[in-house]
């Protein structure tokens, strides 16, 4: 953690990250009740009113609630596709890098259909088909995101399973799938793990982009919903869309930011060791 | 070039698995569709059940699941595409007529940001550490995180609406008339503004891809060695540090081929491009299920081909792969 | 709510619009019409099926009116709000059972051809009668076509059917096809349906899917000295902001059916060059009706469904999300009907008191959440407005301690859901008007409709007396009879609730200064533009 205090990059992008979670956790604390709820007069332009100070969107609603509770849509889309990528992922992969011969060969060829098609192509075809919830979404991002911690999974446990450790438990008698998924699995995460800033990253461009096509969730607040419902004024009201717009990409740089800063301060760690 | 014939027979064989997945797979998510072809063609007209009826008949689509994907297999097997419900037209004519525009945008906008996402990783990576370095590194970052669509949306007022620069939308001029050089020029002038907003986002990865490899790269011993024999910095800077950081890239261009199909899908809309991308947006819209089926196998083939090239080019790039092939 | 200038402004000029719809003709009177030019206009689909005659739908028109032409179209002025196409007249028998139509003479088709009786004898037994979405209905008891002579043909009815109708019908139902060129195959499969041939002020040139189309001047046409236009252009915009942007950049000349964004209307007003057109659509009503699943014990209290007509507030759904360029509804049929509409029926005043009251009467007291239950609301996704109505819709009823959680379904989705599976407990829906009830708004109430049928009563919706009413009104011929029956209708519905009607809406044309003549009949989005011009 020190180190990472040492790099400023990474220093600006966990502030943007704290300031996300301080603002997804204070949501309902600080706007109560649903932030669909109309407010005010439609389209009031930001600091005309003191009550509303980023002003109001198409039904009147309130813009800074909208936003503050979009953040927490954001960010729980964002981790849940994500956790579930990379659990899959790495579930995947490690079995099939552990076990080796036909299920190896049978899982791989799943990978790579996965990822012989476009993976927004996947999410957009399987959400208009399920129908856009909150849990579709995460589902469809995943989906199309677990491809890359599965190959990555395999490569880390081919080289592990070969190791002391490993043998030793298969010489008390341990069950291999046990093994796999107890004493492989483990092992093999870090370099897993490190994928997932770019995950997270993704998934919250992907449900921007999502929403942007109108295959969002309307019963929850998201940035990209937002940005979308923002863009028929886009000309007239264009603080509709770009008020989303900036929380969205400095989120994201947020998550790359850190997520650069935690691979690069543990590099550093390794090569001092 | 038999090296070269080896490896397409085997991505061939690895590849028919693969394609008979992705065809099964897409055909029961939608199978799994709520609604379906009648469906999505009864929201413009309306019409008494009848007409419905008759319609499903007409379509096929009273037969059982089953029996439309063995069909669809078996006339795959033959080379048949089917035809396609929405268009009312044989897919492999509505495919081929999109893919021209979806091969230029895509080779436009993969030119733009391998050529200059490597050419800026290049410069930045030249000096590790330095101010050039971080800011270029971190605006490109930013760059990264921007929407495509927003970016699009911005382009387009800017420099299409208040500017005038360059025209709103499709891909050439209406029934111009022009051709040959002309033409060309006209196709270059619509497609500015659309490769540029897909182009764009993708200059950030290559040039991150670069810059880290660099800084790799200079670390090795050789490095050491070719500083030691007194080269310009210049030199060992493209013909040695950049040479070498430019394979990962070349690896990313086969993976990102595939990527940028759903990329183009939002920005084809929006600049009412005539590319693949919208068109499998329609076809799940229209519960087009050949269809979509036949363009997701025309991508899974372009993205074979160009993995194949990649592999090629990797060849030539680099001199150790033909000794790890074997156990590739 | 404070007082908002843009949205009064508006609401002033969209009202004034929706009734007097025979105030001015055009805007482009100013200046002497001018010959030839390139017309580029916005398209945001391409139809599948180009023919009028089997797809009687506005998609399929706004294109091919200006190829295939109807017997007669709308009119601001001619009589039954009626003007000559190829029927010249037309004449309904005492008994009902038939009506004579006396055609133009010296009409010929794209391909050289005479136009005769035998094409409308052709058209009206082999593609109205038994293939057309709306033409199954109206034209289902019509038994022949007698052609005595080149230029007359008489409608022959098993059954008799109301002149009124078959008038009202005229415009939308009753393009005429060639009958050389579909007298042999399958009339589905017939490449004419994607490359139309009519007798139209223009040609069909070419399709380029997801480009665009192009239509032709017809040289030959019957009217004189028309078209004025050499070329029109359907450009496929599938953007929703790409035709605005079109517009400024003079790339297009014009974008009908509401295709720049209500909201985007008052600042493209201003630009210089652009006028903002709310007239020409008349004819083509759009009703936002709040569709109810009678199956779902709640809703089949008449108390449930009155308290949601209460909760509504029409003037700001009005406001907000037409911003004005809407008129708040009091029944099936809407107020810009001069034929059938009555302001005689209960009325639904904005009162969340009074719809709190009417629920716990109903016996759906508040939880101690302060909600009473659930709901599943499916707005349909075709337009902006239904979707943000949905929004709307859904805080309404929370403010009445309803909890509707949005179901958010792509078109062949929500198809499915509500007029198939049934699975919804409210609906948004945009049914159309078609100028008479029996070919409209009268399928969302009558019981009996096979699972399935799009935009009908599939929320298990019966009464006895709405559905008597329906069928005496479809064998009364006498207009006033019929007309009356039909406001007796309108007063049964809104007092017993099947549906919600919530607002009508027409569409808004934004075109460039230069485009002369537009909007001078009720329907001329998909009429035939042969008198459009454009200043050089």
């Amino acid at each position: 953690m020190r180190r990472l205090v040492q790099i400023p990059e990474a220093l600006v992008g966990l502030g943007i990250l704290a300031v996300l979670v301080v603002m997804a956790l204070a949501a309902p604390m600080l706007f109560p009740g649903d932030p669909l709820a109309i407010k005010g007069a439609p389209l009031l332009p930001p600091f005309q009113e003191w009550s509303l100070p980023l002003g109001t969107d198409r039904l009147g609603r309130d813009v800074l609630a909208e936003l503050f509770h979009g953040a927490r849509t954001s960010l729980a889309v964002g981790l849940a596709a994500a956790a579930a990528a990379i659990a899959v992922g790495a579930v995947i992969g490690t079995l099939a890098g552990f076990a080796g011969g036909i299920l190896d060969e049978t899982l791989m060829r799943i990978t790579d259909a996965f990822q012989t098609v476009p993976s927004f192509l996947l999410a957009l075809a399987f959400v208009s088909v399920v129908g856009p919830s909150l849990t579709v979404v995460v589902i469809a991002i995943a989906l199309s995101a677990w491809t890359g911690p599965a190959r990555v999974a395999r490569a880390e446990v081919l080289s592990i399973r070969e190791r002391d450790f490993v043998a030793g438990a298969r010489v008390i008698g341990m069950h291999p799938l046990e093994i796999a998924l107890r004493e492989v699995l483990p092992n093999a995460l870090p370099p897993v793990l490190a994928l997932s800033s770019v995950i997270v990253a993704s998934a919250i461009l992907i449900e921007a982009a999502l929403s942007f096509l109108g295959l969002g969730d309307p019963n929850r607040v998201t940035w990209g919903g937002m940005i979308a419902e923002g863009r028929t004024v886009l000309r007239s009201a264009p603080f509709l869309s770009i008020v989303p717009g900036i929380a969205l990409v400095l989120t994201v740089l947020g998550v790359y930011l850190a997520g650069e800063g935690v691979v690069e301060g543990t590099a550093v760690r390794k090569g001092l060791s | 070039m038999s090296r070269a014939l080896l490896l397409l027979r085997r991505r061939l064989v690895g590849s028919i698995f693969v394609l008979l997945i992705v065809i099964v797979g897409t055909f029961l998510l939608l199978e799994a569709a709520p609604g379906d072809a009648v469906d999505a063609y009864l929201v413009s007209t309306g019409g008494d059940a009848g007409l419905v009826e008759a319609m499903r008949q007409s379509w096929g689509l009273d037969q059982s699941a089953a029996t439309r994907l063995a069909n669809y297999l078996w006339a795959l097997l033959h080379l048949d595409l089917g035809q396609s419900v929405a268009f009312s037209r044989p897919i492999r004519d509505v495919i081929l007529e999109r893919l021209p525009v979806t091969l230029i945008l895509m080779g436009a906008s993969t030119a733009l940001s391998f050529g200059v996402g490597s050419a800026l990783g290049i410069y930045a990576g030249a000096r590790p550490g330095s101010v050039r370095d971080r800011v270029l590194s971190t605006a490109s970052l930013a760059l990264y995180a921007v929407p495509g669509f927003w970016l699009a949306l911005v382009l387009v007022i800017v420099f299409a609406v208040d500017l005038r620069w360059f025209p709103i939308s499709g891909f050439e001029t209406i029934a111009s008339g022009k051709t040959g050089f002309a033409r060309a020029a006209d196709i270059a002038r619509h497609l500015v503004l659309p490769v540029t907003s897909l182009g764009v986002i993708y200059l950030a990865l290559y040039l991150r891809m670069m810059r880290a490899g660099m800084a790799e790269v200079w670390r090795l011993d050789f490095i050491r060695a070719a500083r030691a024999r007194g080269l310009s910095r210049r030199r060992i800077v493209l013909a040695h540090v950049a040479r070498n950081a430019l394979l990962p890239l070349v690896t990313m261009l086969g993976l990102q081929s595939a990527q940028m199909l759903g990329g183009s899908v939002v920005i084809e809309s929006i600049f009412s491009v005539p590319g693949l991308g919208r068109l499998a947006q329609e076809a799940v819209a229209m519960r087009d299920t050949p269809l979509l089926l036949g363009i997701i196998l025309v991508s899974a083939i372009l993205v074979v081909l160009i993995n194949l090239l990649v592999d090629i080019a990797y060849a030539f790039l680099d001199p150790r792969v033909g000794a790890s092939e074997a156990s590739a | 709510m404070s007082d908002f200038s843009l949205t009064r402004r508006s609401v002033l000029s969209g009202a004034a619009v929706l009734l007097a719809s025979t105030a001015l003709p055009t805007i482009g009177w100013a200046q002497e019409p001018q010959k030839g030019g390139r017309l580029t206009v916005a398209a945001d689909s391409e139809p599948r099926n180009l023919n009028p005659a089997i797809v009687a739908s506005n998609g399929v028109f706004f294109i091919s009116s200006k190829v295939v032409e109807p017997l007669a179209e709308a009119d601001y002025e001619g009589k039954d709000g009626l003007s000559p196409r190829l029927a010249v007249s037309w004449e309904g028998s005492e008994d009902g059972k038939s009506v004579t139509f006396k055609l133009r003479e010296g009409v010929t088709w794209h391909d050289g051809k005479p136009f005769t009786s035998a094409d409308v004898a052709f058209s009206a037994l082999q593609i109205w009668k038994p293939l057309q979405n709306l033409g199954r209905v109206v034209f289902k008891d019509l038994e022949a076509v007698e052609t005595p002579d080149e230029h007359i043909a008489v409608f022959k009815f098993a059954k008799p059917t109301p002149f009124q109708l078959i008038r009202n019908a005229l415009p939308a139902l009753t393009s005429v096809v060639p009958k050389h060129i579909y007298e042999n195959g399958k009339i589905e499969e017939n490449p004419a349906n994607t490359a139309p041939i009519g007798t139209g002020p223009f040609k069909f040139a070419e399709h380029k899917a997801g480009q665009y189309y192009r239509l032709e001047k017809n040289t030959a046409y019957w009217g004189k000295s028309e078209p004025y236009l050499d070329e029109i252009v359907y450009q496929v915009l599938p953007d929703r902001s790409a035709a605005a942007n079109a517009l400024e950049a003079e790339e297009i000349q014009l974008a009908a059916f509401s295709a720049v964004p209500l909201a985007d209307l008052d600042r493209i007003s201003k630009v210089p060059g652009l006028k903002v057109v709310t007239k020409g659509y008349e004819g083509l009503t759009y009703q936002l009706v709040v569709e109810i699943n009678h199956r779902r014990k709640e809703l089949a209290d008449v108390k449930v469904r009155q308290a949601i007509a209460h909760a509504i507030d029409r003037d700001f759904v009005v406001k907000t999300i037409f911003l004005g360029y809407a008129e708040t509804a009091t029944g099936p049929v809407p107020k810009n009907d001069k034929q059938f509409y009555t302001a005689d029926v209960p009325a639904y005043a904005f009162d969340v008191a009074k719809a709190n009251a009417l629920l716990d009467e109903a016996g759906y007291k508040a939880g101690a959440d302060g909600k009473r239950f659930k709901l599943k609301l499916l707005p349909a996704p075709y337009f902006n407005e239904t979707r943000q109505f949905g929004d709307y819709l859904r805080q309404a009823l929370a403010a009445i301690g309803i909890d509707a959680e949005l179901v958010n379904n792509d078109s062949a989705a929500h198809m499915k859901a509500v007029y198939t599976d049934h699975d919804f407990d409210l609906a948004v829906g945009p049914p159309v008007f078609r100028g008479d009830p029996a070919i409209s708004t009268t399928i969302l109430a009558q019981s009996g409709i096979p699972d399935g049928v799009p935009f009908s009563n599939q929320g298990g919706y019966k009464s006895a007396a709405i559905d008597a009413i329906i069928a005496k009104a479809a064998e009364t011929l006498d207009a006033k009879a019929r007309t009356d029956l039909y406001k007796e209708f309108q007063k049964k519905v809104v007092e017993d609730l099947p549906f919600i009607n919530v607002a009508d809406w027409t569409f808004i044309s934004v075109a460039s200064d230069k485009v002369g003549n537009i909007a001078d009949n009720p329907r001329w989005a998909v009429s035939n533009w042969s008198n459009t011009w454009l200043a050089q």
